[in-house]
């Protein structure tokens, strides 16, 4: 009986925990299904994607377990997934809602999307911070992160954004 | 990170009964129970297959012939309307491939206006070609660049795709038949007939490099591409795009279709040209 009260011990204390692990995970994208065959595929092939990934296992294992004479066995588990997966959001929304269609055949654009504190001047990102707001400066529209400024395009059919100097 | 945390309760339960053990009948379900979590996680890693031989196909000239005669029809068309549906696969680094999928409007007038209308869940972009100039316009975020535009829109579409890194929707329409495309396929067969939304058509499969794709093209005197599946075979996952088309052929628009006027309140951006863009 000691070797059944040490187990349950055991493993009760880890039981007792709800195990919260908390995952985020920046997941690109490889490419996207070309989408004409009359075009040579390397054009549409190298659109990235990224992909926030929010992975929320909250784990109870709870074993109640009696051992007597009667061989009485109860296992009650409780093992909750809640995944969130967003993918291509954003861009094309509202900047302001946040999310990210992604990134990035431009690796510092990833850096610069991941890091929103740190834009580097000239680097190209998909996404903006949050709480950004536009404004226009002498004909061109740009749009202002706190102390950082981007300057909206189209790349291809995508909007993305410049890190640019404070337009004077 | 699934794996890692159901790889950790299951070492903590195998653990805890390791300690316990030798131990009873009674307790032998767990530890088998805990491996059989962590197996199935070790499982979910999909297995990646090897790409296809594209080479060993055959030619069958008749499906060869189909493209042919449905590429001179196309271009023969002097205005059409289109409503497709379509739905693409985007692959994840880790191989995972989640689907998106859209509306196209387009109305085409040879040989060099168009209007086209992108509706999905994440993206809202309307092109204009009106001849003299091409628009694309971001509906939601209100923002727009205009170029100018090539004399007609095959050109238009070689001009988006090799400057800008821009596709016109359904792009293919543009191409097809052509000496050009026709020389790329490898494989081609005629696989029989197929009912598309009611139409009935002949379904073909072709092989070239990079792609496995089908067309289902309508029997009878209007051989109109009705669907398109394009299979992606340079990538392990071999994603997959899919148009379904609905054709008006009589369509009643304004000339103004062609031409964007934006709105008050839109803002003009630059498109880059892709010489800009390709720094990675």
């Amino acid at each position: 009986m000691w070797k059944v009260r040490r187990l349950v011990a055991c493993v009760a204390m880890f039981a007792v925990l709800p195990l919260a692990i908390t995952v985020w995970a920046q997941r690109g994208s490889r490419g996207a299904a070309r989408s004409n065959v009359s075009r040579p595929s390397s054009s549409s092939v190298n659109r990235n994607v990224d992909v926030n990934r929010n992975v929320n296992a909250n784990r109870n294992v709870d074993v109640n377990r009696n051992v007597n004479a009667n061989r009485n066995v109860d296992v009650n588990r409780n093992v909750g997934v809640n995944r969130n997966i967003d993918v291509d959001r954003d861009i094309d929304v509202d900047p302001r809602y946040g999310g990210g269609y992604g990134c990035c055949y431009h690796p510092v654009a990833r850096t610069a999307a991941a890091v929103t504190t740190a834009a580097v001047i000239g680097s190209m990102v998909y996404s903006l911070p949050s709480s950004c707001q536009e404004v226009s400066v002498n004909g061109l529209t740009y749009q202002q992160c706190g102390s950082s400024w981007y300057q909206p395009q189209f790349s291809g059919s995508s909007v993305t954004y410049i890190v640019v100097n404070p337009p004077q | 990170m699934k794996i890692q945390a159901l790889a950790l309760v299951a070492l903590l339960v195998v653990a805890c009964n390791r300690q316990s053990s030798p131990q009873g009948n009674g307790t032998a379900s767990e530890p088998s129970q805990a491996a059989g979590t962590a197996g199935v996680a070790e499982r979910a890693v999909p297995a990646v297959p090897a790409p296809a031989d594209v080479g060993a196909s055959e030619r069958d000239a008749s499906a060869i012939a189909a493209l042919e005669r449905m590429g001179g029809y196309l271009r023969g068309l002097t205005t059409f309307q289109i409503r497709g549906e379509t739905s693409r696969d985007e692959v994840l680094d880790d191989g995972q491939s989640v689907e998106f999928g859209a509306v196209v409007d387009m109305i085409v007038q040879r040989p060099n206006r168009i209007r086209a209308e992108v509706t999905s869940d994440r993206k809202h972009r309307l092109y204009f070609g009106d001849g003299k100039t091409f628009s694309v316009w971001a509906r939601r975020m209100n923002y727009y660049a205009t170029i100018p535009a090539p004399a007609t829109l095959r050109e238009l579409a070689d001009t988006l795709a090799d400057k800008y890194d821009l596709e016109l929707p359904l792009v293919d329409l543009f191409y097809w038949g052509e000496r050009k495309s026709l020389d790329e396929i490898r494989g081609a067969s005629d696989i029989g007939a197929s009912q598309v939304d009611g139409v009935t058509c002949e379904h073909y499969a072709f092989r070239q490099e990079g792609a496995d794709w089908q067309v289902w093209i309508q029997q009878g005197d209007y051989p109109l591409p009705r669907k398109l599946v394009i299979r992606t075979t340079t990538d392990p996952a071999r994603p997959q795009y899919t148009a379904t088309l609905a054709w008006n052929l009589a369509p009643s628009y304004d000339d103004t279709a062609f031409t964007f006027v934006p709105p008050k309140d839109a803002k003009r951006i630059t498109l880059v040209e892709t010489a800009a863009t390709a720094t990675h």
